[in-house]
């Protein structure tokens, strides 16, 4: 069996896109009589640019020899495993954003900030737990300021 | 010219624009120090406070972020033998031995001084070589813009260390990116039934989450691999002015070649200031009389090092102004502040908008100024803000980000498509998919699409980009460029073999 490496995940996923993209196109508005080429066009050519490069990168990795290594469905979970800190990070972020509209700037992003310094910093000390507040309060506060009395800028 | 200069003078020389510009280099070198922040990222948060200021305003506030940022590298290197950005990895060679030896404040004296005379050089090439090089461009018609850009995009690609395939498919991937949403015919494309994505992707939240959150994540990652010690720093620096002045006497031919290498590389597309600090390093290395002292602490090693990168501000500025055409990522980003504020870089700038390309000419010159105020004065502080540890640094940041993609048209979508291409970013950066080219590819995508159909629409045949001198001549360098970079990796791999 075939072992799944970073290039040959990265053509795949590309094949995959562009052959939905292709598809896509497909319900692009046709030329009118005034026009040489129509609005399909140009993303179609870079469709296929794509698509030849996604296809070149697959074969230049079919030809190089890698160790044998574990399936795909146990390459996956040791990749999840070791970078569990950047998805709870992707995570709170995701959360931050659907919050945001919900309880507003102040709240949202102080419990942005809150959970994510914990999360990096670590919570094991007062001192941790000092500075994370401290930092989160006034920060979010300052920003808030500085943008919607000073900019003018109205945030939610 | 000298009567917009002049005019542009005024306009910068207001308190409230001065104080924008002192904002920026202060912010600027603070970026610069951070190991791990670098001059993009300093340049991406400073970004969205521009949003609600007057276009001269905006741009000066953002070249002097641009001036500080390429100057904070001194601080880190010199005080933490870690440079703050990749453009000061030679400052390390030689600031960080005469800082262990002892004299920290001869070694920034010295970059300050380089940094300085560097920036002033770089605006002189700026100067002289932008309304000749936009002047010419006069002449381009859409058939050399499209082939230019290809040219463009695939130098940047093919420089993209050893990965030239993925540096092309990054750039059609950029491109591509661009096209989603309603086009100039208003037709709508790859909605997909969504009707947020009808107005299509706004450059900034696209940018910002591809370089932004792929930068960040990977410095947490970094830290999680290499438990780092905390670095314990002395920072009652004092600066000897006279010793600098005559360190300084004896480096005028290697201040002004460093000088002109970085404007030079700075002025082409995908290099920056790593490859110009590189460059001059090695140049100063090779002319010196004394070559065995690189290395140990010596003024020329660190001379060479400041003077191209903070060099390279003016000379990105020239393809950026003259032809609209960015020539990296920093640049590629100070485009979209342009373009930001309704103003469309390119060689019509120089006669439509003449007072802002003066004031981008006065703001560099008082940055420089102001960068070497800051510095000198305010030296100890910055050596205490790198060691900001990146546990604080990375959350602060994303916030920013997100508030930034907010407040550009206060519409919350554009804080998902900065997290769907953060996400995105991210795992193409882990795929070692270079990011410049997409990026750039994000900035010139459509401009390149109106360029290519005004070509076509005035003549239906392809064959008129291979007849036309000027547009064949690009296209001719842009296959040249592919095969130059085809050889080189080659080379590579066959030196990697043996």
């Amino acid at each position: 069996m075939l072992t799944l490496t970073k290039d040959r995940a990265l053509a795949l996923a590309l094949l995959l896109i562009v052959a939905v993209m292709w598809r896509e196109s497909g319900s692009i508005a046709p030329p009118t009589s005034w026009q040489p080429y129509g609005s399909a066009l140009f993303p179609r050519i870079l469709l296929v640019v794509i698509g030849v490069f996604s296809l070149l990168i697959l074969v230049r990795s079919l030809l190089v020899k890698v160790p044998e290594r574990a399936g795909a469905k146990q390459l996956i979970h040791e990749w999840f495993q070791s970078r569990r800190t950047i998805l709870a990070l992707f995570l709170l972020f995701g959360l931050y954003a659907a919050l945001l509209p919900v309880v507003g700037y102040i709240v949202a992003t102080i419990g942005f900030l809150v959970a994510s310094l914990a999360l990096l910093m670590g919570v094991n000390t007062r001192r941790k737990w000092m500075i994370n507040l401290t930092l989160s309060c006034t920060l979010a506060i300052v920003i808030f300021v500085v943008f919607r009395y000073g900019l003018n800028v109205w945030l939610p | 010219m000298t009567n917009f200069f002049l005019q542009a003078l005024a306009e910068v020389g207001t308190p409230s624009v001065l104080g924008l510009i002192f904002i920026g280099v202060l912010f600027g070198i603070v970026g610069g120090s951070i190991p791990g922040f670098t001059v993009t990222m300093a340049i991406l948060v400073v970004f969205p406070f521009t949003f609600a200021m007057d276009p001269v305003s905006g741009v000066s506030l953002m070249v002097g972020v641009f001036v500080g940022g390429y100057s904070g590298g001194i601080v880190s290197g010199v005080m933490l033998g870690i440079p703050g950005t990749p453009s000061s990895i030679t400052t390390v060679y030689d600031g960080y031995p005469m800082a262990q030896k002892g004299e920290p404040g001869r070694a920034l004296g010295i970059g300050v001084a380089s940094s300085f005379l560097g920036t002033l050089i770089s605006v002189a090439v700026l100067v002289f070589f932008g309304p000749l090089i936009a002047s010419f461009s006069m002449n381009f018609r859409p058939w050399e813009i499209t082939a230019l850009i290809v040219f463009a995009l695939t130098l940047v690609a093919g420089l993209s260390s050893g990965a030239l395939l993925k540096g092309l498919m990054a750039a059609a991937l950029g491109l591509l990116i661009t096209t989603v949403g309603y086009d100039r015919n208003s037709n709508l494309r790859f909605d997909f039934g969504l009707p947020a994505l009808g107005s299509g992707f706004e450059i900034l939240p696209v940018m910002i989450g591809i370089f932004a959150f792929s930068q960040l994540l990977g410095n947490i990652e970094k830290i999680k691999d290499e438990k780092s010690e905390a670095k314990k720093i002395d920072t009652n620096v004092t600066i000897p002015y006279g010793q600098i002045l005559k360190d300084m006497t004896g480096q005028k031919l290697n201040i002004l070649r460093s000088s002109l290498i970085g404007s030079l590389v700075g002025a082409l597309p995908g290099t920056g200031g790593t490859v110009a600090n590189f460059l001059s390093y090695d140049q100063a290395k090779k002319f010196s009389r004394h070559p065995e002292e690189f290395g140990t602490g010596t003024p020329s090693g660190i001379v060479a090092s400041e003077a191209s990168n903070s060099a390279v501000a003016g000379g990105a500025f020239v393809p950026t102004l003259a032809l609209g055409i960015p020539g990296d990522l920093p640049m590629a980003i100070m485009m979209g502040v342009l373009i930001l504020h309704g103003i469309t870089p390119g060689p019509m700038m120089f006669e439509q908008n003449p007072v802002l390309v003066g004031a981008i000419y006065a703001s560099l010159l008082i940055g420089a100024v102001v960068m070497v105020i800051c510095n000198l004065l305010l030296v100890r502080w910055f050596a205490k803000i790198s060691l900001i540890p990146q546990q604080i640094l990375v959350p602060v940041v994303l916030m920013l980000c997100a508030i930034g993609a907010y407040a550009l048209n206060n519409n919350l979508f554009d804080i998902w498509v900065l997290f769907i291409f953060g996400i995105i970013g991210y795992l193409l950066w882990k795929a070692k998919v270079p990011l410049t080219p997409l990026i750039l590819g994000v900035v010139l995508g459509d401009n390149l699409e109106r360029q290519l159909f005004r070509a076509l629409e005035l003549n239906e045949s392809w064959m008129t980009f291979l007849t036309r001198p000027l547009s064949a001549l690009f296209l001719a360098l842009a296959i040249a460029s592919i095969l130059f970079s085809l050889y080189q990796d080659r080379k590579i791999q066959r030196l990697k073999g043996l």
